[in-house]
């Protein structure tokens, strides 16, 4: 069976990923800019603004919202230390109450605050979440670099988590062989797989683990 | 030993991009000394008064005494070295973190045993673990410093001008070209922001342009 052709930005079928975070990866970056295929002039350089939800309960779930629209994301598996994610529930502010105490606050697995209205805005929503114990809005600005390697969509990022820099790069593919090569061929064997929920994790404190360097 | 002195006032900021600042203070004096060092700071969302911080093995509070022309005066006193007795835990740490001591079940902990048999496990308590570069620099009279910090890993910059005299600060402070009304943050707020203890600024998307 031929492995499907990734095209970045496209949809495919759920991906593995290997990413990580830490202060400075500048040998990736370099090596990950000389191995790639020309890529889109639309990846090369890419900034969003996001807000991600992290809960104290909650490690498999990962909810993200960008111009007030809410992706969350649920872990699959992990296969030879890749991680594969796939799409759990995609919706757009304002938000009916229904669709937060079926979908969303499941998700974060913690116990389910008293929702009174209807519909609820972002900005609603946020001061619920900011009133919940166990969750945290975090504001997470992030500047994308493009590349393809080994046919393997790749990045390399800076984050500013509320604020901070760190730095992350990552692979990504259908097939597991092409990411653990372009794991060798950037020189990021035995460094930690860390995604973005995890890394948000250890930067708020959440989590006293260390990122990648 | 440090020298004794009268409580300072301070100006501080932290931001990613201090380059210009930089470049300015340059200019204007020449750096003196660089710095590496470690901290551990003890958070609460409630604390406001207490910088609260750890450096190697030794506990110290700074408080803060009174807030002038948007410069702060902190009072700094040593709590003690690690191991720290119980009492001192109960009876000066955690007032001043403002939160309620736990049942201590050791007449002294090490900071190993502080950090994970008390703070790590109350959910009120954040630990930021923090790593700073601090360039030091002699301007106006003030102690001034420019920082590349890591907050649980990830990078912020900051620079603080302090003095015992507050016009000493003003004046180093203008003569830096900062704005009288831009805002003065201390660690403990920058820390706690990052963290998600406390609110970012209100614009806090457009200063990161």
């Amino acid at each position: 069976m031929s492995k499907e052709q990734l095209e970045i930005g496209a949809i495919s079928k759920p991906r593995f990923e290997f990413r990580t975070f830490g202060k400075e990866f500048d040998e990736a970056a370099f090596l990950m800019s000389r191995l790639s295929v020309p890529v889109p002039e639309k990846v090369w350089e890419r900034y969003s603004e996001e807000i991600y939800i992290v809960s104290k309960t909650n490690d498999i779930n990962n909810t993200k919202i960008r111009d007030g629209k809410m992706d969350i994301k649920t872990f699959i598996q992990s296969v030879d230390g890749l991680e594969q994610w796939n799409p759990l529930m995609k919706g757009e502010f304002p938000m009916k109450a229904e669709i937060l105490v079926k979908e969303v606050f499941p998700a974060f697995m913690v116990e389910m605050p008293e929702l009174t209205k209807e519909v609820y805005t972002l900005e609603e929503f946020l001061e619920i979440i900011n009133n919940h114990r166990d969750l945290q809005a975090v504001r997470v600005e992030k500047e994308r670099y493009g590349y393809m390697v080994n046919d393997t969509i790749c990045e390399y990022a800076n984050v500013w988590i509320n604020g901070a820099l760190v730095e992350s790069v990552n692979s990504e593919s259908t097939e597991v062989e092409d990411i653990k090569k372009t794991i060798t061929d950037l020189k990021l064997e035995n460094v930690e797989n860390i995604n973005y929920l995890q890394a948000i994790k250890r930067v708020i404190g959440m989590n006293n683990k260390k990122l990648a360097n | 030993m440090a020298q004794e002195s009268n409580p300072r006032f301070e100006f501080r900021i932290f931001g990613i991009n201090l380059e210009k600042l930089t470049e300015t203070l340059d200019k204007l004096t020449p750096r003196l000394q660089t710095r590496k060092m470690n901290s551990i700071y003890l958070l609460t969302a409630g604390n406001t008064k207490n910088n609260i911080k750890i450096r190697d093995g030794i506990m110290d509070i700074k408080v803060l005494e009174q807030e002038t022309e948007g410069l702060e005066q902190w009072n700094p006193f040593l709590v003690g070295e690690f191991p720290l007795k119980s009492d001192v835990i109960k009876t000066v740490v955690f007032p001043a973190l403002g939160i309620v001591c736990p049942v201590m079940e050791r007449d002294q902990y090490t900071l190993d045993q502080f950090l994970k048999e008390i703070i790590s496990i109350d959910p009120d308590l954040s630990v930021a673990f923090v790593k700073k570069v601090r360039h030091g620099y002699m301007l106006n009279n003030c102690i001034t410093e420019i920082a590349e910090v890591l907050v649980n890993g990830a990078l912020i910059n900051t620079l603080c001008i302090e003095s015992e005299d507050p016009k000493q600060v003003l004046a180093a402070k203008k003569m830096l070209g900062i704005r009288s009304d831009t805002e003065n943050v201390n660690y403990p707020l920058a820390l706690k922001r990052i963290m998600g203890l406390a609110s970012l600024s209100k614009n806090y998307w457009e200063s990161n342009d």
